[in-house]
Order: C-alpha cells, then structure tokens, then sequence
C-alpha cells in the first residue's frame, strides 16, 4: 500500500518537474521519496548576493500530517547561510518547520518562505545561543524545540 | 418504422456538491477542486481508501474550507494541529451539512 507520504511526494515532484521551481530555487536530488535536495539563491538585494545554499528534506511516512525535517547542508563544503535563525550546523528556527507546519504547505512553499527569510534579514549573524546548541543539538532538527521569538525575520 | 430497445447501458457521472454551481468548463482545472492535504482530487479518494464516494466522504469547516474527511482527521487527531483549520489555523468546526 502507497503512504499517504510517498503518493503526495511524487505529486510533488511531478509538478516541479514540469512547472519547474520559483526563480532562485533549483531541484538538485529527489532520487528517493525519502531525502530531497533543493538550492536556493536570494534574488535582487539581499546580504547573501552571489551566495546559494543547499537545503535538505527528510520525509516521514506521515507527510504532510507531519513536517518534512528541513535543515542547510553542512557537508561537502556546503555551509549554512549565516543568520539569526540558522544554526552553524544547519538547523533552522522557523515556526513553519516546528509548532506552524499545516499539511497544506509543501516542499516548494516551504522553499520560499526559507528564501524570504533569507531575504529580509537585516544583519548577518548566527543565533545567539549557537555554540550551546550545535554541541547539544539532535541529528533531526525536529527532536529539537524551538523557541520562536521573533515575528519579524 | 418500428424500434426495439434490445439492451441499454446507462452512464452517470457524479460530483460532491461543495457549493459552487459553475460545473461546466472546471473540468480541467485540476488545481481547484482538490483536497489540500493529499492533492487528489474531491471525488478520488484519500490516500488510505480504495474507493471514492460514500466511503471516503468529505469533511466541511464552518470556516468553508473543504477536505477529504480521512485527510482532515488524520490532521486533528495530531497534537501538532492544535485542532486548527490547515488553511487559515482557526479552531476547526465541522459545518452542519443538509444533504
């Protein structure tokens, strides 16, 4: 029997396949139903010009009841955009990923509000608990409880 | 001239009515009328069924918004929910429906 996961996620696929992604976001791997690779560029002005950044999807059999994993790549000389909600380790501090995931939302539109968030930050640094939690952190970033405290970036 | 109906095969189609008349010309708007939750369309099936129609029936928000009722549940039941609409995350109320 499909999981609900496995027959969501290539409808997914198929539509990036064929519509393609937003301006700035690029399919790298989707060999499996289980890990997908995506890289994503601000455009126009932002504080990462010129930078793009890999960004890794793990799904559970019970997507999208429940949110995909979603972290920066680390590995392989990737690094993760430095900013006050991106852990060294690649881990993010977004809501959507935590206590906001709806089922309604999907793998692109998650993509794009990653790349927004990006976009709209005002001043690169890392979270200011970083080293504390990169020592500490679980290897799924969905083990972790995020504490969102700000509605602004 | 003088007709004899040997057999006949009768043909129906069926949709759930969820409320918007304009039938004709939305057949191949395939983005419109599905489930937000798994992407089949209304009268396909939830992911767990076989077979659409009565078994695998739809559930209304009094929020209006529509869903398979098996995709809906399966939603709610988590504590992640919050019990909350996944489109617009305001407490879900099961809308009375006459049939």
């Amino acid at each position: 029997m499909a999981s609900i996961s496995s027959r969501r996620l290539a409808k997914e696929l198929t539509e990036i396949k064929l519509e393609g992604c937003p301006v700035g976001i690029k399919l790298v791997k989707a060999d499996d139903l289980e890990t997908w690779w995506f890289t994503i560029e601000v455009m126009g002005d932002s504080l990462y010009q010129g930078e793009a950044f890999t960004l890794q999807f793990r799904f559970d059999s019970s997507y999208p009841i429940s949110a995909p994993a979603v972290q920066f790549v680390v590995t392989d000389g990737r690094q993760a955009p430095i900013h006050p909600h991106v852990y060294s380790n690649g881990h993010i501090c977004a809501s959507i990923l935590g206590n906001e995931w709806s089922p309604v939302l999907s793998v692109v539109a998650v993509c794009v509000t990653l790349q927004s968030m990006l976009g709209s930050c005002k001043k690169k640094e890392r979270p200011v608990d970083n080293d504390r939690y990169v020592r500490h952190a679980p290897e799924n970033p969905k083990k972790t409880r995020f504490h969102y405290d700000d509605d602004t970036v | 001239m003088k007709v004899t109906v040997k057999h006949w095969h009768a043909v129906a189609q069926w949709r759930w009515d969820i409320g918007n008349n304009d039938t004709a010309g939305n057949e191949d708007d395939d983005d419109g009328d599905v489930c937000g939750i798994c992407r089949v369309p209304f009268e396909g099936c939830c992911p767990s069924c076989k077979m659409p129609g009565d078994d695998c029936p739809l559930i209304w928000g009094e929020c209006t918004h529509i869903f398979h009722m098996h995709c809906l549940l399966k939603w709610i039941g988590t504590a992640a929910s919050k019990q909350q609409c996944p489109m617009d995350r305001r407490p879900w109320v099961t809308a009375e429906r006459k049939v």
